[in-house]
């Protein structure tokens, strides 16, 4: 089920208004809210559901038996059999046509055949979000950061709908406190996330869609039709459309997990005001990069074993990020992009801050980060080689119209507006009575309703992850 | 409002933990000096802005009033959207909603007044409806097809998801080999011939042939097939059948009519290959066998192009077949549609096709 249909807006009244009525019932609510989540999810495949179970459950029994014991290397056993389970179910649904595919191909160059069963499995949708929120939880409760929760609250964890399929990545630490006693039902932030809902709305269908529709779908389907006008045309627009699409999707499911009363982490802040690499990845995809960060980074060695470890260890866990959104070269090229980045200004240490106007800073780092994009929008490396050939083609503009580059100018110009002016307004909407906000919520659907094509909405860029 | 002014109507906004609103950023922005990674997640951030302010039943209520004004302004929305699902629990229950709510809009005037006042945001016409005529009238004459091959300068790529990727790899690989081709791709997500409440595909093909002006149009889609439709009789036939599968079959030929008689010289049309749910197969069957039978009755102007002994020969699904002598997945995870590679070996059959009719 995804959120902006009719199957959800059916679905969702009537969660929120029972949720509030068993929200003082504990032992009624937490039910409720996981065969509520379930029937969420087995809207688009009820088989998966009993993938979310498997991972919830063993990591339930992996973090419990870490919690049993003080013996530290017992401790790591269960948090490796725990983790390993998390993990392998993303690789096994994820990644097995990937690695086939390319171990096949090797093989059958040296004339040994092809060992594995060359069969493509379904993707579960979510899993990549889900099974990284397991890995937090029994982490953390090993690093003695939470402590393991029943089995009822960590299924909750796992399965809560707001965040089940495209996240924020939301840590154990920070939603398990939040289910240890109700949501106190007198203090929601009923206007911020109704203004949420409606921004992410807009966001995906009003402009993440049509960008998508009018320029990049066209551009990155056949780059050797187009010229450097329109190639350049395109990488903007992308940028554009992946934000809008990707925080679109954020800020509505932050908006419905606060009509409930929960608080999820950020996950977006401006990133196209980044005035470098490490910058950029503190605003973009920010429970991501934190994720790699605190369990993988730092878990590596981080910056802690000298300058060369330093930048293996960023460009493994950027390339092993980029792999994370999906089982093709392109990620990986991307993701080992953006370790190089991330290498370089370490290597600079700074110095960049003190050689370089701040704007000199963000032009450069903002078209590096475009560049990036193109790495990976593009299906495959031969079609991004295609692409960096139109940028240096000279031909005609094809594309170009006020309402596409008005909707660029828009989404990265407001990025780089001082933030003042658009707190106040997003204060100012969220403090509006709910009731008021409701009706322009209605407003906003009619008006974004109206705006979709006969081909439909297409999913969430990040659906696909 | 002056600057000043501005500051302080600002100011009046910051919760009361704060005393200005440098310091509500500094504490709200990630990796604050001297903390790289301090307060990351902003948790708090709602409550620092002063924005938990409402109940839980404010929120009920706005909701239900969003709801409730979606009702009477487009109710029949819900129903709509109630036909395009599959049939299931699902659908029942959009189905049992979308009816008494699609009942109530169409006796207010809201709707209307909705349509007229949005309909200058919409994007292309109306093409959902009943394009279809239950009993069509065979044209009485078709345009004459070419004898030689022509020019190609127009191609449409056209379908259900099934068309996409086809229709990049077949852009694509004409880019590749310099022909100066305009090929459009107008995949409609979630449609089908038998299914009128999305788009209607008898409308589609007309407004296709008279918009795009292609001389070819190859068409691929059979993804979302199997619904009901109205009979002779205006009774709802099911699928699967000889029933059904003549009520799809007139479909079809209205579509190579509307194309032919738009002025297209040729059609293309892909037979749906086996799917791995077995389910799927007897709907597969059926158009498959509608679009045999009606490219037959139109001669050469249409051209099956069959991809099922390419893709599952002796009508065995399988992900995987071989490609320059290797073993290649050819199959999407939901084993119906082509992926990147079988949609290339789909595009080269469609070429090898256009070749024979058209100079590119």
């Amino acid at each position: 089920m995804l959120f902006p249909t009719v199957e959800f807006a059916i679905f969702f009244p009537i969660v929120l208004a029972l949720s509030w009525a068993l929200m003082p019932r504990q032992l009624l609510w937490k039910p409720f809210i996981v065969v509520a989540s379930y029937v969420f999810y087995a809207a688009a495949d009820p088989r998966f559901c009993l993938l979310l179970a498997a991972i919830t459950l063993v990591s339930q029994a992996a973090a419990l038996a870490i919690h049993r014991t003080e013996d530290e290397r017992l401790r790591k056993w269960f948090t490796a059999a725990g983790v390993t389970f998390d993990l392998g179910v993303l690789a096994v649904f994820k990644y097995y046509g990937f690695f086939v595919s390319d171990v096949s191909d090797t093989l059958n160059s040296v004339g040994l055949g092809s060992p594995l069963p060359l069969v493509t499995i379904a993707l579960p949708v979510g899993v990549s979000f889900f099974s990284f929120q397991a890995v937090t939880y029994v982490v953390d409760v090993k690093r003695r950061q939470t402590e393991p929760a029943s089995l009822l609250d960590a299924a909750i964890y796992l399965s809560f709908f707001p965040h089940l399929v495209a996240g924020p990545i939301v840590r154990a630490s920070e939603f398990l406190p939040q289910l240890r006693k109700p949501r106190d039902p007198n203090r929601v932030a009923v206007g911020a996330g109704l203004t949420l809902i409606a921004m992410g709305l807009v966001k995906k269908v009003m402009i993440a869609d049509y960008l998508g529709r009018e320029v990049v779908d066209k551009v990155f389907a056949v780059p050797q039709a187009y010229s450097a006008p329109d190639a350049i045309l395109g990488a903007y627009a992308y940028a554009a459309q992946i934000f809008c699409d990707f925080s679109g999707y954020t800020d509505m499911a932050i908006g419905l997990a606060l009509l409930m009363g929960f608080v999820f982490p950020q996950n977006f802040n401006s990133p196209y005001r980044a005035t470098g690499f490490r910058d950029f990845w503190r605003r973009w995809h920010m429970t991501l990069s934190r994720f790699l960060r605190d369990y993988l980074y730092i878990p590596l060695g981080g910056n802690r074993k000298g300058k060369v470890r330093t930048y293996i260890n960023l460009m493994l866990t950027m390339a092993l990020g980029g792999l994370w959104h999906g089982a093709a070269w392109n990620f990986v090229a991307w993701g080992a992009y953006q370790g190089t980045g991330l290498s370089a200004e370490h290597a600079l240490n700074g110095r960049l801050g003190r050689l370089f106007p701040g704007w000199l800073r963000w032009f450069v780092t903002f078209n590096l980060i475009v560049v990036g994009w193109i790495l990976f929008r593009s299906t495959d490396l031969s079609v991004f080689g295609d692409y960096m050939a139109a940028l240096v083609r000279s031909g005609p503009a094809t594309l170009y119209s006020v309402p596409v580059v008005g909707a660029i100018v828009l989404v990265i110009g407001l990025q780089l507006l001082p933030e003042r002016p658009m707190e106040g307004i997003e204060l100012r909407l969220g403090r509006l009575q709910p009731l008021l906000l409701g009706a322009l919520l209605a407003l906003v659907v009619l008006v974004v309703g109206a705006t979709v094509p006969s081909q439909g909405v297409p999913p969430f860029i990040y659906f696909r992850f | 409002m002056t600057e000043p002014e501005r500051q302080d109507a600002l100011e009046r906004l910051i919760p009361e933990d704060f005393e200005t609103i440098a310091e509500m950023e500094a504490e709200a922005r990630p990796g604050r000096e001297g903390q790289p990674y301090g307060d990351d997640s902003l948790m708090q951030r709602f409550d620092r802005w002063g924005l938990r302010r409402f109940t839980g039943w404010d929120g009920v209520k706005a909701i239900l009033l969003t709801t409730f004004l979606l009702l009477i302004f487009a109710g029949g929305s819900i129903r709509a959207a109630a036909n395009e699902l599959k049939p299931g629990l699902g659908r029942d229950i959009v189905k049992a909603i979308g009816e008494p709510a699609g009942w109530v809009a169409d006796q207010l005037p809201f709707a209307e007044t909705r349509r007229e006042l949005t309909s200058w945001l919409s994007p292309n016409q109306q093409l959902s409806g009943r394009g279809f005529e239950a009993r069509p009238g065979r044209p009485t004459v078709l345009p004459p097809v070419p004898s030689t091959p022509q020019p190609l300068h127009r191609l449409l790529v056209t379908g259900d998801s099934l068309s996409t990727p086809l229709d990049i790899e077949i852009a694509r690989k004409l880019a590749d080999q310099g022909a100066a081709v305009q090929v459009t791709r107008d995949p409609h997500l979630a449609t089908g011939i038998s299914n009128t409440g999305l788009v209607d595909w008898s409308k589609l093909s007309s407004t296709q042939a008279a918009d795009d002006d292609p001389d070819a149009v190859v068409l691929f889609i059979g993804a979302n097939e199997g619904y009901p439709m109205p009979g002779p009789s205006g009774a709802q036939v099911n699928c699967c059948g000889p029933a059904w599968e003549a009520i799809f079959r007139s479909r079809v030929g209205q579509m190579m009519d509307n194309y032919l008689r738009g002025g297209v010289q040729r059609i293309y049309w892909l037979t749906v290959p086996t799917q791995r749910d077995p389910a799927r197969k007897p709907i597969a069957d059926d158009v498959n066998e509608a679009i045999r039978s009606e490219a037959a009755s139109h001669g050469a102007a249409v051209r099956v192009v069959d991809l099922i002994p390419t893709f599952t020969p002796g009508d065995r699904y399988r992900d995987a077949i071989s490609i320059d002598g290797r073993q290649t997945i050819v199959r999407m995870s939901d084993g119906i549609h082509l992926n990147e590679d079988g949609s290339s070996v789909a595009a080269d059959l469609v070429l090898q096709a256009l070749d024979r009719d058209f100079n590119f």
